[in-house]
Parts: C-alpha cells; sequence; structure tokens
C-alpha cells in the first residue's frame, strides 16, 4: 500500500505542478508582442531587400503585364471571336498562368487581406454556378462564395471546358442564344483578374515594399517570419496537396482525376505544377527573378549558420530533395488527371518526395531559423 | 519509517480517490464486455431505434439549415417539430422512415427527468431557442446570401475556401443548433435521464429485471432498454453499433464525431474507450443484477462525456483566439470556431457532475458567457482577453488545461 501512496502522491504532484506551470506558460504566452530573441547576427533586411527588389516586385510586374495581355487578348476575342482570336487567347492564358506561379506563394499585405490567390486560382471551379452567373448575369464576384467561379481556373473551363473542341468552343461565342452573355462573363473574368493584381502590385510599389523591408526584427509579427511561413503553407498546401496530393487520393483515399490544376485543358497541368516547383525553389535560394544570380535567401540563411541535419547541410538536402522531386515528376503524363487515372503509384511517389520537404523545411529550418509556425490546420468541419 | 512523511501521501491519495471515480475497483467478477452484444434466448437485447431516428433527423435538419434554395422557415421548424405548426402530421424529412415516425427531435430538448421534470418554464425556454435560431436563419440570415458581412449586417464570410454564413453579431446559427444540441438533446438525455436511478430504478424496474420480466412485445427489460437508450445517443448511427469505436467519428454530427476528435489529442485519446468500457460494463451489470456497479459505470460516463464538452468548448474559444491575434485577423474562420463554441458553451449547462444533481456549469453561468459573446456587435467587439477568461473559467470546472485542448 505504501508503494501505491507514493506512486500516488508522485502522480498528483506532477499533475499540481503541471497545471502550476500550464498556468505560467499560459499568461506568458498571452502578451500580444513578437516572442524571441534574436538567434544570431545574419543580415535578416539584407534577404527582406533582396526579396523584394531581386523576386516578389518583378515577379509581380511581369505577372501583371502577362495579366494586362491577358485582358486585352480577351478583349480582342470577344470583339472578333475566331479560331485565330481564340488561340490567340489560348496561348495568353497559358503565358499568364505559367506566371501566376511565381507570385501565387507571396500572399502577404494586400494579397492576403483580399485572399487574392483564392480569387486567382481556386479549383476546382463550379462549373454549374458558373453556368448560372451567365445566363443570370447577376454575380458578385468579391463574395467568398464566388471564389469557385473566377480566376484562371474558371477561365480554364471557359476557354476548354464549354465545348469538345475549337469549333464547338466558339459556337457558345457566337451562334449560342445566350452569346453575349458567355463573351461578357469572359471579359469580366479576365478583368477581375488584371484589377486584382494591379491592386496587389500597386500595393508593393506604393510603400508596402518598404514597410516589409523595414521590418526586420524576429518573432511572429517581423516580416522574415510572416514570409517563411506563406511560403511553407504555399508549399504545402497549395503546390504539395494542390497540385499533387488531392488529386492523387492522399488526402481522401481514392484518386480524384477532377482536381488537377487547368483540369479542362487536359495537357498543361504538369507542366504548371514544372514552373511552381521551379519557383519554390528559386525562391528558397533567392534566385533572382528572370535571372540566375542568387541572392541572400532562406538558404544562405541556413548556410551561414552552417546547419546540419545527420551532418549533412540542411540547405543542400532541401536543394538536393527540391530535384528529387523534380526528377520523380518529370515522367509523369503532361496530364496528371490521366496520370492518376492509368498510373497514380507515380504520382504518389513524387507525393512522397514533395512531403519530404515538408518536414525539411517545416521542421528542421523552422527550428534552425527560430521561427514557429503560425497556422494550424483546421478541424474540418 | 516517518510516519509523518507515510500520513501524507495517504492523505493525498485519499482525496484523490474521492474524487476519481474512474480508477475505483470494483468488488465483483464481472468482466467488461469488448463488444455491445448482449442476448437473452439467443436474440439480441439492445434495442436504441429512437436514438438513431432522432440523430438522423438532426442531420438532415443540420443540412437543411445551409440548403438556401430550397429550405423555408416552415420546412425547418417541420424537421424540428415533426409536426405542423398546429400539431398535424407533417412529412418534412427525405428519407421516409423519419417522416412515419412519431418522435421528434423538440420533444426531447431539455427534457431530461433529473434536470427538467419539474423545470419546465426553462425547459420550454430552450426548447424554444432552437426555434428561434432556426427562424432566424430564414429571415436573417438567407435574404443576405449574396452580401459580405460586416458588423451589424448578417451575410457571407470567408473561412479559407469555404464561405461561412453569419447573422449581424457574426454567429451561425446552424451552428447554434448543430453543437445546441449535443447538449440539449443528446447529453441531457443521457447523463441527466436514462443513466440516472430516477429512470433506471423507476417503479418496479429493479424488481422486473431481476425477476426477468421482459417488456410487452419485445426481449428486453425496461432496465436493460433504458441504459441501451443512453447508449445510442453516442453511438446509435454507428456502421457497427456493436463494436462502434473502429470508426468512431463517422457515426453522425454530435457526440460521435466528437468523441472521435478526442482521438487525435494526446491528453485525452483514451477517453472513447473508457466511455465505450463504462457502457459496455454497466450493461453486463444490469444483466448480472449488479446495480453498484451499474451506477459506477453511470458516473463514469457522466464524468467524461461533460469534459469532452468542456474541451471542445475551450478548444474552440482558444482556436478562434488564435485567428484573430494575427496582423490580418480571420474573421471568418474565427467566427467559426466561436459559433460552434457557442454552441458547445450552450450545451455545458447539460453536463453532470458525478454523484451529485449539478451541471459543470450553470444555466446562469452559461447564459453569462454567451451574453458576453453577444454584447454590442458580438464577436465583432469580441476582446481576446474575454476569450482567454472564459476558457480559463471553464477549464477551472473540469479535471484538464486549457493548453491540453489544444489539439
Amino acid at each position: 500500500m505504501a508503494g501505491v501512496s507514493v506512486f500516488n502522491q508522485i502522480i498528483t504532484m506532477k499533475k499540481i505542478v503541471l497545471l502550476l506551470l500550464g498556468t505560467v506558460m499560459f499568461w506568458g504566452c498571452s502578451d500580444s508582442g513578437p516572442s524571441g530573441t534574436e538567434t544570431d547576427d545574419f543580415d535578416r533586411q539584407a534577404i527582406l531587400v533582396n526579396w523584394a527588389d531581386n523576386i516578389i516586385l518583378p515577379a509581380f510586374e511581369a505577372f501583371a503585364a502577362e495579366t494586362e495581355s491577358l485582358n486585352s487578348a480577351a478583349n480582342d476575342f470577344t470583339t472578333e471571336p475566331n479560331a485565330q482570336s481564340l488561340n490567340s487567347l489560348r496561348d495568353q492564358w497559358l503565358a499568364t498562368y505559367k506566371a501566376w506561379q511565381h507570385v501565387s506563394m507571396f500572399e502577404m499585405g494586400r494579397a492576403m487581406d483580399i485572399r487574392y490567390r483564392d480569387n486567382m486560382n481556386l479549383y476546382p471551379v463550379n462549373t454549374e454556378e458558373i453556368l448560372e452567373n451567365i445566363e443570370t448575369g447577376s454575380y458578385a464576384f468579391e463574395l467568398p462564395s464566388q471564389n469557385d467561379t473566377q480566376g484562371l481556373s474558371a477561365l480554364d473551363y471557359m476557354l476548354y471546358g464549354l465545348g469538345a473542341d475549337e469549333a464547338s468552343t466558339l459556337e457558345f461565342y457566337t451562334t449560342h442564344e445566350n452569346a453575349e452573355a458567355y463573351r461578357a462573363y469572359l471579359s469580366d473574368l479576365t478583368s477581375r483578374i488584371d484589377t486584382l493584381t494591379d491592386e496587389v502590385l500597386g500595393h508593393w510599389q506604393n510603400g508596402y515594399r518598404d514597410e516589409f523591408v523595414s521590418n526586420t526584427g524576429s518573432g511572429a509579427n517581423s516580416s522574415l517570419d510572416m514570409m517563411v511561413n506563406d511560403y511553407i503553407f504555399y508549399y504545402e498546401k497549395a503546390l504539395r496537396a494542390g497540385k499533387i496530393g488531392i488529386p492523387a487520393g492522399v488526402f481522401s483515399g481514392s484518386p480524384l482525376s477532377n482536381r488537377v490544376e487547368a483540369y479542362y485543358s487536359g495537357e498543361y497541368s504538369k507542366e504548371l505544377f514544372m514552373e511552381a516547383l521551379d519557383a519554390a525553389q528559386n525562391f528558397f535560394n533567392g534566385t533572382h527573378f528572370g535571372s540566375e544570380q542568387r541572392g541572400e535567401s532562406m538558404r544562405s540563411y541556413l548556410e551561414f549558420l552552417e546547419t546540419t541535419k545527420n551532418d549533412q547541410s540542411l540547405a543542400a538536402l532541401i536543394n538536393n530533395q527540391f530535384e528529387n522531386a523534380r526528377n520523380e515528376a518529370q515522367d509523369l503524363n503532361n496530364n496528371l488527371a490521366e496520370q492518376v487515372n492509368t498510373n497514380n503509384t507515380d504520382m504518389l511517389m513524387t507525393y512522397d518526395q514533395l512531403q519530404q520537404n515538408v518536414v525539411f523545411m517545416k521542421v528542421d529550418m523552422l527550428q534552425a531559423l527560430n521561427i514557429s509556425v503560425d497556422y494550424v490546420d483546421a478541424d474540418g468541419d | 519509517m516517518d510516519l509523518k512523511k507515510l500520513f501524507l501521501p495517504i492523505l493525498l491519495v485519499a482525496t484523490a480517490i474521492s474524487c476519481d471515480v474512474s480508477d475505483s475497483d470494483p468488488d465483483t467478477d464481472l468482466e467488461t464486455p469488448a463488444t455491445y452484444e448482449f442476448t437473452r434466448n439467443g436474440e439480441s437485447t439492445v434495442s436504441f431505434t429512437g436514438q438513431t431516428a432522432r440523430i438522423k433527423m438532426a442531420m438532415e435538419l443540420n443540412d437543411a439549415m445551409m440548403d438556401f434554395d430550397n429550405s423555408t422557415e416552415e420546412l425547418l421548424l417541420q424537421m424540428y417539430r415533426n409536426q405542423t405548426a398546429d400539431g398535424g402530421n407533417a412529412n418534412p424529412f427525405s428519407r421516409q422512415i423519419l417522416n412515419e415516425e412519431t418522435k421528434s427531435v423538440k420533444e426531447k430538448v431539455a427534457a431530461s427527468e433529473d434536470f427538467f421534470s419539474s423545470n419546465t418554464a426553462v425547459s420550454a425556454q430552450i426548447k424554444s431557442d432552437f426555434e428561434e435560431w432556426i427562424s432566424a436563419q430564414v429571415n436573417e440570415v438567407f435574404p443576405n446570401e449574396n452580401v459580405l458581412a460586416e458588423p451589424g449586417v448578417p451575410g457571407q464570410l470567408a473561412d479559407g475556401t469555404t464561405a461561412r454564413y453569419v447573422n449581424a453579431k457574426g454567429l451561425e446559427y446552424d451552428q447554434l443548433v448543430a453543437k445546441g444540441l449535443n447538449g440539449a438533446l443528446m447529453a441531457d438525455q443521457m447523463l441527466n435521464n436514462y443513466l440516472s436511478t430516477s429512470v433506471l430504478d423507476a417503479g418496479t424496474n429493479r424488481e422486473d429485471n431481476d425477476n426477468q420480466v421482459l417488456v410487452d412485445g419485445t426481449n428486453y427489460t425496461t432496465m436493460e432498454h433504458k441504459w441501451d437508450e443512453a447508449y445510442g445517443y453516442v453511438f446509435g448511427n454507428a456502421a457497427n453499433t456493436a463494436n462502434p469505436l473502429p470508426n468512431l467519428g463517422d457515426a453522425d454530427d454530435f457526440l460521435n464525431k466528437y468523441l472521435g476528435r478526442l482521438l487525435g489529442d494526446p491528453d485525452f485519446e483514451s477517453m472513447p474507450q473508457e466511455i465505450f468500457d463504462a457502457f459496455a460494463l454497466g450493461r453486463a451489470a444490469i444483466v448480472a443484477g449488479d446495480y453498484n456497479v451499474r451506477d459506477q459505470q453511470a458516473q463514469i460516463i457522466r464524468e467524461k462525456i461533460s469534459e469532452m464538452i468542456g474541451i471542445r468548448a475551450v478548444y474552440y474559444l482558444q482556436s478562434a483566439k488564435n485567428l484573430l491575434n494575427q496582423e490580418s485577423p480571420d474573421y471568418g474562420g474565427a467566427f467559426h470556431d466561436l459559433s460552434e463554441g457557442y454552441g458547445f458553451i450552450y450545451s455545458l449547462q447539460f453536463t453532470r457532475v458525478p454523484n451529485t444533481n449539478q451541471p459543470y456549469l450553470t444555466k446562469a453561468e452559461v447564459d453569462g458567457f454567451l451574453a458576453q459573446l453577444t454584447e454590442g456587435n458580438g464577436l465583432w467587439d469580441v476582446s481576446l482577453e474575454t476569450l482567454d477568461n472564459m476558457s480559463n473559467d471553464i477549464a477551472s470546472k473540469f479535471d484538464f488545461t486549457v493548453e491540453e485542448t489544444a489539439n
């Protein structure tokens, strides 16, 4: 009995200590100011400047030029709908979609406030709702419930999903009894894509860039912590899960081929994924937009800290892992929907390679950089 | 050995034992059955069809609350009452078998023997809370389906890629109804009615159970059936009701679902098995006529189901706090959590402290919390400090900490 008593006493004491500790920790956390201390004397601002001036702003400028061209290609098409103007619009749509992969990860500042990514590229799109919008001519794109009726993904449906081929697609914009409404909807889509993009770019150009690079501290509200969190969130949710994992059925148990990006055009889903993978790796390395030159980055920060894992440089491990994912994806069908329907194992193996970098970046890198994860998975209801 | 040293641990243990019923070691040969299967003469004696039906009715009501295109106030109220406004027969459900039922959700809301049999004014108020939420969904939120919500204006808010539909104070009525039923219907019926000696031992139940006097036309004694009805409110809609834990969480949107959520939290992952075991052992005890063991199991279930509701309430308050506490507050995500939290806080008044006739939080305490969430512009105004204080107040009534709820 005595032995049991002592044991129970220990448990009880532990509980009390835990409770006290918990309370103390709880109060400690409830301060809303930045937490954590400088990990080191690395020049964090140099990273922010490189990101803003050599990557983020140039990528947005390039993307804004594409969205403007997209809008005018759509105007050309709706003014004179024919095979030639349709193909020009389709080409410009693809160019825009590829450029998008270089800015999608920067969901901060105005982009975060307006939930830019959800308005630009949510898929699968709700085709029933799109057709209803066209039918009624009444829709407000700023409503959250309209996220899946607009953006580049909705254009994919409008340009490739309405008809089985080019001729039947054209009919919707020419001889269809509601052709005018189809043309109007198409114009509204490209116009909104362009407007939102100008808004985000304008915000960066008019003050936010300076705010961003001068917020050099550490802690949850510093630019570095926020950007790294946004980047990893993007990598985990939009790139790993959205482009590969969800269609491969990682989260549902069986493949969902209609969940791939650019589903209706068919042959571009892999190309868009590869573009996004390049963009993500470039950002990790601090590679300037549209150039091979590198600047300060997560990579150089890790190298400065000489962070290792299993005696290997963590920065090298992460780059190596990007390479592994790229190699694994190399042989996938251009149409990832076909891939999951014919050989989903290869798709799952690509996912596994992508997943490994979630571990390297979200666990190992964040620990080395003393950054806390600022997002949690919702409980799903 | 120093006697004082010995005395202190004993005292502590004594204290611990007296308030921790789950560790009691009954002086009995009864084994806890691995599955919830009981037979007499080769036929099952287990029955909880009424509970399964009410769970299904409530799930249809949940879905219909968000069906902007097809639902009317009349239809939703009929789903709640399974009657027309003047008491006539109604057929509001998509499943014909539910329309044929004479049972309803409403009749069992705030209707337990222990808490409400002599408290009918409060019972009526609670029953009508749900009707007010249902009506307001149609009258306030439906007309603003395509409006962006802001303080004082019902409408849509983005929660990730999902649109949430809130009232002028930021609350989702459908969540109030769905999460409120966890307490007002399921927990109240289970903890304060079917597991109570006032119900289990009513009339000649003990004598009948001892003598295996069966209810006419059935294979069970009244006492067996009452216990099963409690079980039905957690496991009654499971794919395998005899062995429900392997698919825990999939059976409904109510207690089963949220019991399943505990599996994801290392602090509480053993609770579902403990609850199931208590149900199975208690039922075996009824068969064996061992009413002490039966009642000990009932206290375990009261404690754990109550705790689960408390854990969810604090979890949602904290989750909302974190979503609000950032540079661009995530109002849509936070308000969704707070709407769920509102329903679980509401449910706390139906919990039951073991070996007492009291809930963990009184109705007055619950109403006080809810008033804090709805004053002024409601959720749009709520401070992080309020959410923390509320979390601490609730956790302090239970044997868990605010931190432990974080998963």
